[in-house]
């Protein structure tokens, strides 16, 4: 049948550039890839903390499995402070990067267009970089000239490099929580003694006011 | 057609590991039930991750019951399953190649925020090239040191999750602490004066006739 043997040769295509792909693939490192499942009603959101000064790149699919219908997506990103950073509407895949200007929660949102609803959930296949993931090796390898073993050891530099960041990080973030801990200690200690010398002048007003008032009715 | 390429090519972007480098630590806000996949590409990659939950909304008592966690290999067999964790990390070897699932569920109906990190790690090996290829062992072993300096990262990545949950602790520590204590000398000061109104009150209607 005609229609079976177009499907085998599609497969058997695929197959074969899969396995050309895996013979050939050059240790260009890609991220790793996400799958969610965008509900039909409602929005996706992703979010991540990142401080400033870091790129970000990302890559987002549509995945489906008939090759007819492929539903459409909307995605936006937005930064802490509320900038549209990319915002794009049906469409089944897109990319968008940037370099952080402020440090805080960057939210990647994704929604199903109105004119596919119905169809279900979307699968949307996302791929996220940020900082030493997304650097681009292959015009460091370009412009240095220098290629293999050296390479990847660069990589393994960076990669050490982005570690020792991230500790820094850590480091400072505890030192700041430390500070509000000693700071909330000593406010408990400073707070419980003011509120006993609260109770104590309350009340002894209370008594004095009342002392004064019987006083003037003249029941003292 | 062009769908076709356009899944191809999705194909290609998905395939193109050898090394596979790192994920940025993701948070999602889960409703009730929200998995994440990830395609494994050769059985026995060690996929190893974390996940901590960020939102955790403690009100009167720390009685929330958590977040189910479970992961689910392409066959459908269940690997792994967590009951009420606020956070754990796991890893395992792929036994096969192929989609794999990370559930989580949430059995309250307040949606709570998951920070999550999944990794996997390739280490490539005789099985995946040709006949005639030869692998050099020195790629081996850097991919090996790439594995544990991934592994270095994938901690970081949870104890920056945990350091985000814990400073929200002390941050709503130091609110309720301010809140409270304010609220109290306050209160203190109205019912002590409402005290006082009320005694005046008894006395002055009875001014005359009952001495209380």
């Amino acid at each position: 049948m005609p229609g079976n043997a177009k499907l085998r040769r599609s497969v058997m295509f695929q197959a074969v550039l899969l396995v050309v792909l895996m013979l050939a693939s050059s240790n260009a490192p890609v991220g790793d890839a996400i799958w969610l499942n965008v509900p039909p009603t409602g929005t996706k959101c992703v979010s991540e903390e990142i401080q400033s000064n870091v790129v970000v790149l990302s890559d987002y699919v549509v995945v489906s499995d008939d090759h007819g219908h492929v539903p459409t997506i909307s995605a936006k990103v937005t930064s802490p402070y509320g900038n549209n950073l990319h915002h794009k509407e049906n469409v089944t895949h897109g990319q968008f990067a940037f370099t952080t200007q402020e440090a805080g929660n960057y939210l990647a949102c994704f929604w199903t267009d109105s004119h596919t609803r119905g169809a279900g959930e979307v699968s949307v296949n996302i791929e996220w970089k940020t900082g030493i993931a997304a650097k681009d090796w292959e015009s460091v390898a370009r412009k240095e000239k220098i290629e293999g073993v050296e390479i990847e050891l660069r990589k393994l530099e960076g990669a050490v490099e982005a570690i020792h960041e991230n500790l820094l990080y850590l480091r400072d973030r505890e030192a700041e929580m430390r500070t509000t801990s000693e700071n909330t200690n000593a406010r408990v200690a400073w707070f419980s003694i003011m509120s006993l010398g609260i109770c104590i002048v309350v009340s002894g007003s209370q008594i004095w006011y009342l002392k004064c008032y019987f006083q003037k009715k003249k029941l003292i | 057609m062009e769908s076709k390429w356009r899944k191809i090519w999705g194909l290609i972007g998905l395939l193109l590991l050898n090394f596979v480098n790192n994920v940025s630590s993701l948070s999602l806000t889960i409703t009730k039930v929200d998995c994440v996949y990830e395609i494994v590409r050769s059985e026995g990659d060690i996929v190893s991750g974390n996940f901590v939950v960020v939102d955790h909304h403690i009100f009167w008592s720390s009685d929330h019951p958590g977040i189910d966690f479970s992961i689910t290999s392409p066959g459908g067999g269940i690997l792994h399953n967590l009951k009420g964790t606020s956070g754990d990390k796991f890893s395992f070897k792929a036994p096969r190649s192929g989609l794999y699932q990370f559930c989580f569920h949430n059995p309250l109906s307040t949606p709570e925020t998951i920070a999550f990190y999944i990794h996997i790690g390739h280490i490539p090996n005789e099985h995946n090239l040709a006949k005639n290829e030869h692998l050099d062992p020195i790629i081996v072993k850097i991919a090996e040191l790439r594995e544990a300096l991934e592994a270095v990262t994938t901690e970081q990545k949870y104890l920056k999750a945990r350091d985000a949950v814990h400073r929200r602790t002390n941050e709503s520590t130091k609110t309720r602490v301010i809140g409270y204590t304010v609220g109290e000398y306050i209160l203190l000061t109205i019912a002590s004066v409402l005290q006082v109104v009320y005694i005046r009150r008894l006395f002055s209607k009875s001014v005359g006739y009952n001495r209380i």
